[in-house]
């Protein structure tokens, strides 16, 4: 424990090392720790980056992925992991006495069940491990004993209705990394490739095989009870959907699983351009204030002036025949148009606190010393806004999410066969009030859960940076996609 | 005197956005990656070089871009919006759009109606009543309903709504008055043609009106009523603990006078600027409530062209927009210097 007091700073200090080597059973639990917990991914890490890889390539337009890209993605796949549908499968099939081929002989969906659980339990130990490691790091290793940023997380430990954003995000996040492990088949078998697909299933006292495209045409969700599988039922080939199929047959959690992760990527990419746009502007504004300030005025509430759901739609129909409209089924140029449309409302949230901090006796003072002005802007005004980023930026993101699924509702976002919430909602919107209400009921609340967390999240984070600010109430929409 | 310089520059700010706004529209659709002449015409006349080159004339892309966007420009600044070609195929643009506005502006006009009604008062009842259980229930179901999406709302809503005769036991289509047509469809609003004062003579059609376009606008309404909600209860909380609310009680005025004529009022100023934000949302988000509910108005009119890809036509329609726009933002803004005589006038 460092309790004696030190001027020093962090640069002038004995090196991080010697201070671990002063004291290394803390740092060594911790890593021994992450051993464990990486060692049991370890496949999975190697396979996220050769299919991260594969994707990249394949979404350069007029390139077909090299042989030896796509070998080491096989390769990779090869690897065993914990947290696998290989280690844990469900895709087994009855017959007559038992379960063949499903994990330790149980039905389908408490094989499946169990993958769930164990993938949500080893990454929430993973991010308790990660919190241990600052808490380790603050109490045994750091000179200072108070930084006021401790403070700023004090607070946000106390936030209830922030640490219910973290955990909704969280559990999102976690869906987008173990899309493939969670869901109960893959998009090769389930979107792609069904007719490439075969599915072992058991039928008067016998086994039979069948294509998955043929499987999914049995068990379609059209409304009426004979034809529907709902959320935690077989189908008639023994296949468990935990989110029920779509009206096409195919299953919907897969469908759902995968497509969180184009929203999550449309929305990272809009968010972080937007806000890198904003806030080089907003400084460049604060600083330089008079002409510079009153043409971006102009131009930001040109953009706006256009509704920007309205302009998305003109534009995704503009751009969709272009080469940029085919990156990544068309979901890139709609992060792009979204970022562009996005930006300007984002930099009237920015400007207000830069050009306060634009004014205060720091500023000129460095300016005295001869700072150049980006060093300036990015030295002694930056850290003052990156408090209104964070929570503008989590909250547009989950207004990012809405109105991308708005464009996919519409038949403008993303192109099928890439998964897509919206799309599942505008596919169940006939069976609602019908035994298949699940199709268009599910997505849409997990879309309201997903984008409550970010607001949540983005409340906890205003409250922890400054309990006395109301940041967010000055521009009240900013949590929404344009009115999607 | 202050307050009409205010107004004149206001309007006056406007301009340059409008011209910004329309030039952008402009370059996107003319000098964008999609040739519009080629888009307005259909698989077997595109082969022919004649049609292509009647189209191009019609639109006039055979001028240089300079003398093409003066021309446009022009054209829609003197309120020509030009014919359709593939949306009600040679209509003129000018007289649809008088046809479909009506239905926007009503489903607009009930939407803030009802967000106002809803949220306004809701979130001035949980900040009077902070931190208790009523509190914590409205508060959050404010936050849930403003993450709804407006689509799937819709969607959920017209389907309770068409089905509710055994959900819950009435049938909303003859509900209090008859509609023949269903839940979706156009509000009828044609009583009212040549004689607006119909809104009152003949109040069997306005309720007619009014039950069409509810269910469409509290959907509409939706987000704008969580914010309504959010800023309302901050805004009854902060003025609450003011000095003067203390003094007021201290001199012994009545806890309902207190909240009345020292809270609400000030209360309200916040507000001001959430409607204007809604402008946004509402016409933007009518994309999206009009093409579930089938009602033929100007968000459905923008989605019909731009789908079918008559690119003029989503031009001249975003024209109108942008104007719509301004001006709701130019009242809006005089709101709220009328309401608060503290507010820019040197600002904005």
């Amino acid at each position: 424990m460092a309790t004696q007091f030190n001027t020093y700073t962090e640069g002038e200090a004995a090196p991080l090392r010697d201070r671990v080597m002063a004291n290394p059973r803390p740092a060594a639990v911790w890593v021994g720790v992450a051993a464990v917990l990486f060692g049991l991914q370890a496949g999975a890490v190697v396979q996220f980056l050769a299919a991260l890889l594969v994707d990249a390539v394949a979404a350069l337009p007029g390139i077909t992925v090299p042989a030896g890209v796509a070998a080491l993605d096989r390769a990779a796949d090869a690897v065993p992991t914990l947290l696998s549908r290989e280690t844990i499968p469900n895709r087994g099939y009855y017959d007559g006495g038992g379960y063949v081929g499903t994990f330790l002989g149980l039905s389908p969906d408490l094989a499946w069940l169990l993958r769930v659980t164990l993938i949500y339990a080893y990454s929430f130990a993973a991010l308790a491990w990660v919190w241990v490691g600052y808490e380790r790091y603050r109490t045994h290793y750091r000179i200072a004993d108070w930084t006021p940023r401790d403070d700023v997380i004090d607070r946000f430990r106390g936030h209830k209705w922030g640490l219910f954003g973290v955990v909704v995000v969280a559990m999102f996040f976690v869906m987008v990394l173990f899309a493939p492990a969670l869901s109960p088949t893959t998009t090769a078998a389930n979107l792609e490739n069904p007719y490439q697909h075969e599915v072992t299933y058991w039928a008067d006292g016998e086994t039979r095989t069948v294509t998955v495209g043929q499987a999914n045409l049995g068990s379609q969700s059209q409304g009426t009870p004979q034809e529907n599988v709902g959320p935690m039922q077989y189908d008639d080939y023994g296949r468990i959907h935990p989110f029920g199929t779509l009206p096409s047959g195919k299953d919907l959690f897969t469908f759902i699983a995968h497509g969180s992760r184009i929203s999550l990527i449309i929305g990272l990419v809009s968010v972080g351009l937007s806000v890198s746009i904003a806030v080089v502007l907003a400084l460049m504004t604060a600083y330089y204030k008079g002409k510079i300030d009153l043409g971006a005025v102009l131009v930001s509430d040109a953009v706006m002036g256009m509704p920007q759901l309205l302009l998305l739609i003109m534009l995704s129909v503009i751009l969709s025949g272009t080469w940029v409209g085919k990156i990544y089924s068309g979901a890139f140029v709609l992060a792009l148009i979204f970022a562009g449309t996005g930006w300007p409302a984002m930099w009237r949230s920015f400007r207000g606190p830069a050009l306060q901090v634009s004014n205060r006796e720091w500023v000129d003072a460095a300016k005295s010393f001869g700072q150049t002005p980006g060093t300036i802007m990015r030295k002694h005004m930056l850290p003052y806004i990156t408090g209104y980023v964070l929570v503008y930026g989590s909250m547009t993101l989950g207004g990012a999410i809405i109105a991308i699924a708005g464009l996919s509702f519409l038949g403008l976002g993303v192109n099928p066969p890439t998964p897509e919430w919206g799309r599942a909602v505008n596919a169940g919107q006939d069976y609602v009030t019908t035994a298949s209400w699940h199709i268009s009921l599910i997505p849409g609340i997990l879309i309201t859960l997903v984008v409550t967390g970010f607001n949540a999240l983005g409340d906890g984070v205003r409250d922890a940076i400054d309990p006395e600010s109301d940041a967010e109430d000055q521009g009240g929409a900013s949590g929404r996609g344009g009115g999607a | 005197m202050n307050r009409l310089k205010y107004i004149v520059k206001r309007v006056l700010m406007s301009v340059p956005v409008l011209w910004l706004g329309t030039s952008m529209t402009w370059f996107i659709i003319y000098q964008g990656p999609v040739d519009p002449a080629a888009n307005l015409l259909s698989g077997n006349e595109r082969l022919t070089e004649a049609k292509y080159e009647a189209a191009r004339t019609e639109l006039g892309l055979d001028q240089p871009p300079v003398q093409h966007y003066v021309d446009w420009m022009w054209n829609l600044f003197t309120l020509d919006l030009g014919q359709t070609w593939l949306v009600y195929t040679g209509s003129n643009v000018g007289a649809l759009v008088l046809d479909f506005l009506p239905r926007t502006v009503w489903l607009g006009f009930w939407s803030v109606l009802i967000a106002i009604c809803i949220g306004v008062p809701l979130g001035f009842y949980a900040g009077i009543r902070s931190n208790t259980v009523a509190d914590y229930i409205a508060s959050v179901s404010g936050i849930v309903w403003r993450a709804m999406p407006n689509f799937w709302l819709a969607v959920i809503l017209l389907a309770l709504l068409v089905g509710s005769e055994p959900l819950f036991g009435f049938d909303w289509d003859t509900f209090l008055v008859d509609l023949p047509s269903g839940v979706t469809g156009n509000p009828g609003l044609s009583y009212m043609a040549g004689d607006p004062l119909a809104l009152f003579t003949q109040p069997g059609e306005t309720l007619a009106a009014i039950k069409k376009i509810l269910p469409a606008a509290l959907v509409l309404g939706s987000a704008s009523m969580g914010n309504e909600m959010r800023i309302g209860r901050t805004a009854v909380l902060e003025t609450k603990n003011e000095q003067y609310v203390d003094f007021a009680r201290a001199r012994g005025v009545s806890g309902r006078a207190i909240v009345w004529k020292h809270v609400f009022r000030n209360a309200l100023v916040p507000l001001v600027p959430v409607i204007t934000t809604e402008a946004f949302l509402l016409i933007g988000g009518s994309v999206l409530v009009e093409s579930v509910f089938g009602i033929n108005g100007m968000g459905k009119l923008f989605f019909d062209a731009a789908i079918q890809g008559d690119l003029p036509l989503v031009g001249s329609l975003m024209f109108v927009f942008i104007v719509l726009m301004l001006v709701i933002n130019i009242a809006q803004d005089i709101l709220y210097t009328l309401i608060d005589p503290r507010v820019g006038y040197d600002g904005a």
